[in-house]
This record gives structure tokens, sequence and C-alpha cells, in this order.
């Protein structure tokens, strides 16, 4: 096995419009990590994702998963690496069983292993009673358990999170976060973007902030707070978007000097 | 079945299961479609109409109407198809998938050339139990038919790979497609035509196809047959080299 999930090197992307998006990023994941990336809107975290997954062209570097070349021969880097988007992709004409099912066939998966892994994990993700039924009848938190369950169909050995709680209700977070966690015990590798800080904090083995383009601090929670010379994760980013007056613990010191 | 083969056959199974899905839309509307167009013109219009070229009115224009089936139906299928998916961002699947480009096309293709045959092999079935339809040249006519449909489908790609919102199929369906389609012989023979409209449809590539599929239905034809299959093999080969540079380029496609 490589010895890297994810390998990226000085990646570079610029769109037409003149945006550059990534400016040199290099970022290595371990098999059987818990990779966290945060930062803020428009920093480049969708774009890494979207550059490693064949839905963005780099403009220079390299991308390998699990030691496969994953831009210009990526047949088997894209076979390793399960997305589950930050938007809620679905074909409307689909159910849910044909969804997985597709899924599994773009993938090489055989009729009857299909077929198996589909009821599993629709079981998996309390679906199975909407199995026959078209996904634009699913409601938001439905429709996210389906991505999910998609992205996982073919048994990825990388799975790339692109926030996927946002705007999700606490006992779906807390059931994907179990989930997630299950999985990654079990060895699957998890590249996770995410706003929640805290989820962050509970999942992630080691993160990476990404600001304007580039990596600015990454290890485990403990040293990219301290190499922002505070306490916690949520000081660290506020002090990564220049905005430290916003940190709590300097509120509720505020807030006992004024009583 | 290989991993590659799954893959391939997963892509097209795709695009046939959406317009199954919707066959009132998909495969209904363009049959009946056709058949207005045969009672008007052939029965309730035809009957006043001379022998065109020796035959009857209506067996003269049915060769034409199953082509316009093909044509007509591999366009939309091809192009609603893709634009839709790019659309929802539900093509990001197929995208993020190990499909190569000539996968991608080929099953975005495909689909419509498939939707696209059924009407036509329908049309032709029903009408050959309503008029007496002669099949001169049956080798050529399904070559011919083939290379239309496949023109068509990519055509259809094309214009779908191309829209940026949806009023941009159905401007290149109803002021390109239409246009030269009712424009290309179907109805009359170019030959009646008064000059300049002569020389000008002569330009129109539906000309060559609808002469094509006269000659392999009835046997004779207003163009030189060998130059006709020359030109459609070459566009259509020369669209499709196209399109795949497209796809390879991930043109509209990937960011």
């Amino acid at each position: 096995m490589s010895d890297s999930a994810l390998k990226i090197t000085d990646l570079k992307k610029s769109y037409d419009t003149g945006v550059e998006a990534l400016k040199g990023v290099s970022l290595e994941i371990k098999p059987g990590e818990f990779f966290g990336l945060l930062g803020p809107n428009g920093a480049g975290k969708s774009t890494l994702i979207h550059c490693s997954t064949g839905l963005a062209q780099p403009t220079s570097g390299q991308i390998e998963i699990f030691g496969h070349d994953a831009i210009d021969h990526y047949k088997e880097a894209r076979k390793a690496v399960g997305l589950a988007p930050q938007d809620l992709n679905l074909d409307w004409f689909l159910t849910l069983e044909e969804s997985l099912d597709y899924h599994g066939g773009y993938f090489g998966m055989p009729k009857k292993e299909r077929k198996e892994r589909t009821a599993e994990l629709l079981e998996t993700f309390s679906l199975s009673e909407k199995r026959h039924e078209r996904t634009r009848t699913l409601s938001g938190g439905m429709k996210r358990r389906l991505i999910l369950a998609r992205a996982l169909m073919h048994r990825p050995p990388l799975l790339i999170l692109d926030e996927p709680t946002a705007g999700v209700d606490v006992e779906l977070r807390l059931e994907l976060w179990h989930y997630c966690q299950k999985i990654n015990e079990e060895g699957t590798t998890i590249l996770l973007t995410t706003h929640y800080l805290e989820e962050a904090e509970q999942l992630c083995s080691r993160i990476a902030f990404i600001n304007e383009g580039e990596i600015v601090a990454s290890g485990t929670n403990a040293e990219v707070a301290e190499r922002f010379g505070t306490s916690s994760l949520e000081d660290a980013y506020l002090a990564l978007v220049g905005r430290k007056e916003l940190s709590r613990a300097k509120v509720e010191v505020e807030d006992e000097e004024a009583l | 079945m290989t991993a590659d083969q799954i893959r391939f056959f997963s892509l097209i199974r795709r695009e046939v299961n959406r317009f199954m899905k919707i066959k009132r839309q998909t495969l209904g509307a363009p049959l009946l479609e056709t058949f207005l167009y045969i009672s008007v013109f052939g029965a309730a219009l035809g009957s006043r109409i001379d022998k065109l070229q020796g035959v009857d009115y209506v067996v003269y224009i049915i060769p034409g109407l199953i082509m316009m089936a093909w044509v007509t139906n591999a366009f939309a299928n091809s192009s609603s198809s893709l634009m839709q998916q790019k659309f929802q961002r539900s093509i990001d699947d197929q995208l993020s998938s190990p499909a190569s480009p000539m996968e991608l096309l080929l099953g975005f293709s495909l689909g419509g050339f498939l939707r696209g045959g059924i009407v036509a092999t329908i049309t032709f079935i029903v009408s050959s139990f309503l008029v007496d339809l002669p099949v001169e040249h049956p080798f050529l006519l399904i070559l011919t038919f083939l290379l239309i449909g496949f023109f068509f489908a990519q055509m259809g790609v094309l214009i779908g790979l191309r829209a940026e919102q949806f009023d941009d199929v159905a401007f290149a369906q109803t002021f390109i497609l239409q246009p030269l389609i009712f424009l290309g012989g179907i109805f009359y023979s170019v030959a009646l035509l008064p000059e300049p409209f002569r020389t000008l449809s002569q330009f129109n590539p539906i000309y060559y196809m609808i002469s094509l599929v006269r000659y392999g239905f009835l046997g004779f034809s207003n163009t030189n047959i060998a130059l006709s299959f020359a030109v459609l093999i070459a566009v259509t080969g020369a669209l499709f080299a196209f399109n795949y540079r497209l796809f390879k380029r991930g043109y509209k496609l990937r960011a």
C-alpha cells in the first residue's frame, strides 16, 4: 500500500475569470487518517476537492491517490475515491435505488454486488422505505444521507466529504458523525471540509487551515491553535480570518470587567 | 462482463432509463406528431397532389418523416439530457467516476440515438401497414439511418454542452434544426423549387440526407448517391471528433 492516501504537490488552479483559487498547495493525508480542511468561504477548499476528483482541471501540480496519478491517468485514482459533494446533486429522474445502482455501475461493480450493497446502504441510512421513490421527493436531510450512501457505494478507501453537515439538524449531524467515525475506525481514510470547528475537533486527527488558496497551518488541533498563539481552534480560526475581536474568550473577559 | 463494460453499459442504461420513464413525452408525443403529418399531408392534402417522381405523395413523404423522427428525437434527447444533468450538477457523479471522455460522450449520444431509432422504427412499421412502402436498398438505408441518427445525437450533445440556459436548446431546435428540416425537401422535391431556392437548398445537409433516405426506400434520388454518402460520413466523423475534443478538454463540464 502507498504511504499516502492523498498527496497533493504544489497544486495551482486559476479559473478563466482570472481568479487564482489555489496558489501552490501541498498536502499529504496518510492512510487511515480523519483529516479536516478548514477555511473561510472562497478559501479554496472545494476547488482542492474538485481538482482531486476530476471536477476541475488543475493549472499545474500533482495529485496522487494511494500512489495513483489523479490528473492524467486517473482511472485507478478515481476508483479509490468516494465524493459526497456540498451540493445536493441528485438526479431528479432517478429513484434512490437507481441512484446507487448507476453509481456502482460507473465504478464497474457487477449487478449482484450492486444490488446487495444498495440494500445494505439504504438500510444503514434509514432510506429503505423510500427506495422506489424519485430523489426529488426527499427531504433535505434524506438527500444528504443518500449522497453519503452514494459516495460509499463502491467501497472507496478514501472518502471526501465536502461540508456534509451543512444545513442538517442536530440529530442527523450526530448520526453522520457516528457513521463517519465508524467507517474511519474500519480503515477508510476521510478528508472532511467543514465550517463547524466543533466537528473538526470531535472527528479529525489532523487538520489544515486554508486561506486565499494557500495552506497556512496544519497539524493536530493543538498544534494549529499553538501556531496562532491561541488556546482553541476557534480562536485560531478567528485569528486566521482577522476577526480576533469575535473571540468568545475575549467577549467573556470584557463581560466580566463590565460587571 | 469486465468493469469497463459494466461502466459503459451503465452510462447508456441511465440514458435509456431517463427517456423510458417519461415515454409519453419522449416516445408518445413524437409518434403522434409523425402520424398527424402523415394524416394531414398524406391523406388529406396528398389526395389532391399529383404523383411526385412517379409515386403517390404520401409514399413520397413517409421516408422523410421517418428520418425526421430519428433526427429530432436524437437531437432532443441528447441535448436536453446533457443540459439537465449539467444544471442539476448530477453529471458530477459521472464526471468523478473512472469513465473516460470517450465513454461519457458515447453514453450521452447513444441515449438520443436509441430514442430516435425507436420512434423511427415504430413509424416505419406502422407506415408499412398504412401504405405500400417499398424498400429498394435496405443495406444502404440502414447504414444511412445509423449515420444520420448518430450525427444528430452528436449535434444534440454539442448544443447541450454549450447551453448556459434552458432556452439555448429550444433556440437551436426552433431556429436552426426545424428550418433546416422543413427546407431540406422532406415534404417536397427540391427539383420543383424555383431559383435561387433550388441552389440554396444544396447548402443544407438535410437535403443530402433525405436524398439518401429516399433512394434507400424508393430507389431514386436528386443527388449523387456516392457523393451524398461520402459527405454524410465526413460530417458525422468530423462532428464526433470535435465533440470528443471538447469532452477531453472538459469544455463546460469540468471547471
